[in-house]
């Protein structure tokens, strides 16, 4: 018999105070499954900190390799576990590291708020709030776009009518 | 033969904090030869002015209403009667010789001078206000603080002088008026008022030499939440860029990265919460502009001088 177990891809930004929820993460993870192996996706600078927390392997993002390069690298390790790491109270925000865990064909996946337990959600659910929050993402780009272009014709009529940009020499 | 200069130590409700920064700067301005310290007080309900008059008669107390951190330093300053200025945070415990290096680096063209901040323990984790610099990432502009100690050993120009530590020739903050209530409740004005003296061809320095011990946030941590605080940091570093990039060019790129800023409340989380910033920095805009069109006026250097002279010239 193998003593191989499954593999878990950690979805985080694994920042700085998240430490501890990604410990938390790992631990539960390996006390409901056998074996289990530990994979997540990091940057150049992640990477260390996920490696001195127990994850064995780092798929890295960034320095010249782009999603689609990094996603194909996650998948070719056969995750069965995705594993959402939140990082505030609550699941607000997130959205990359849902839409990953949704793109990502694994049996299981699993959400890890702090200060709450471990929760398993199906793949329909997390779909519809990565849908949710696309929208929102929409929204949030539109009174940005809005409130950046008020702010521009604003702020160069301003200067324009206070008399041009450029520093007068001494 | 020295400047004669005004320790002024700003207060909110900071009785505790008191009772180790105003011993420490009795002992600094004895040090330097019996210059004045003066508390200035943003309208304290905790006993601080009662504490000053008891304890520490010799120490003059400014008490004003509670108008805020920025609105109290430039009351401060204004009736203070020395040509240098040292404005501390209550949470601010200087050493006691900090204050001879600071006014010798006064030289002619230099509008202010910044200490350097420590831990209360001597160490440099996370201390903010040392050897500052911006960076641009992503179209925005970081504060840069560094906590290299072998790169805090030389007297060097830096983008501004940390508020909690900062010195300065009373007649140039005037000229510069003081810090902007552009920024209120706090956060970023010290930042801007350094751009605005390098944009009219002053320098602002670091001392290494000058070391203060900083309880880093003490004094606004005490009085607010975190949500709150982050909310007006990241308001105010975009009502930074809207007074102060006066470049066309480089107003377009902050914006740019602004107008998806937003975004990244969902994207992401656990960040500040920009959405709402970018809506608060909006009911600010009016205000903003009236700075920018002032700080056009005034302006020497143009941007790309400023940012280069502080190592961030993208």
């Amino acid at each position: 018999m193998s003593d191989r177990g499954p593999t878990a891809l950690l979805l985080t930004f694994a920042r700085r105070g998240e430490e501890e929820e990604i410990r938390r993460a790992l631990a539960s993870l390996a006390g409901e499954f056998a074996g289990l192996r530990s994979m997540a996706v990091g940057t150049p600078a992640s990477a260390p900190v996920l490696r001195d927390l127990g994850v064995e392997q780092v798929v890295i993002y960034g320095e010249g390799r782009g999603a689609r390069e990094t996603m194909r690298e996650a998948k070719a390790h056969g995750p069965e576990i995705a594993a959402v790491i939140y990082c505030g109270p609550g699941t607000k925000g997130h959205l990359k590291l849902e839409a990953l865990a949704v793109s990502i064909p694994t049996r299981h996946i699993y959400r890890f708020v702090p200060g709450a337990p471990a929760r398993s959600i199906g793949r329909p659910a997390l779909s519809i709030s990565v849908a949710g929050k696309a929208l929102l993402v929409a929204g949030s780009l539109a009174v940005g776009a809005t409130v950046c272009a008020v702010a521009f014709c604003w702020l160069r009529m301003a200067q324009l009518v206070g008399g041009g940009w450029r520093a007068r020499r001494p | 033969m020295a400047l004669a200069a005004t320790l002024i130590i700003v207060n909110y409700n900071g009785r505790e904090l008191l009772e180790r920064s105003v011993p420490a700067a009795l002992a600094a301005a004895r040090h330097a030869g019996e210059q004045a310290v003066a508390v200035a007080d943003d309208g304290s309900t905790d006993g601080s002015i009662r504490y000053l008059a008891t304890v520490h008669p010799e120490v003059e107390v400014m008490a004003f209403p509670h108008r805020g951190f920025g609105h109290t330093c430039n009351a401060a300053v204004a009736a203070a009667g020395t040509e240098a200025i040292v404005l501390l945070n209550s949470d601010v415990v200087v050493s006691q010789d900090f204050l001879p290096p600071l006014l010798d680096d006064l030289a002619p063209d230099v509008f202010a001078v910044g200490c350097k901040f420590v831990n209360r323990d001597g160490s440099l984790t996370d201390a903010l206000g040392n050897r500052t610099s911006c960076q641009w990432r992503r179209g925005m502009l970081y504060i840069h603080h560094e906590t290299d100690p072998n790169l805090l050993t030389e007297t060097c120009p830096q983008l501004y002088a940390n508020g909690a530590g900062m010195t300065f020739l009373r007649e140039r903050w005037l000229a510069l008026g003081g810090f902007d209530r552009l920024y209120r409740p706090f956060y970023w004005e010290d930042v801007d008022l350094g751009y605005r003296a390098w944009g009219r061809g002053w320098r602002v320095l670091y001392e290494p030499k000058s070391v203060v011990f900083h309880e880093q946030g003490r004094t606004i941590q005490r009085a607010r939440t975190r949500e709150r605080i982050e909310l007006m940091s990241a308001k105010n570093a975009v009502l930074f860029t809207w007074k102060n990039l006066l470049d066309p060019a480089l107003l377009r790129r902050a914006l740019s990265a602004q107008a998806k800023w937003a975004a990244d409340d969902v994207l992401i989380g656990g960040l500040p919460p920009r959405t709402r910033a970018l809506l608060a920095a909006l009911r600010q805009l009016p205000e903003a502009a009236r700075g920018r069109v002032r700080e056009q006026r005034a302006r020497v250097r143009a941007d790309a001088e400023v940012l280069a002279a502080c190592g961030a010239w993208p």
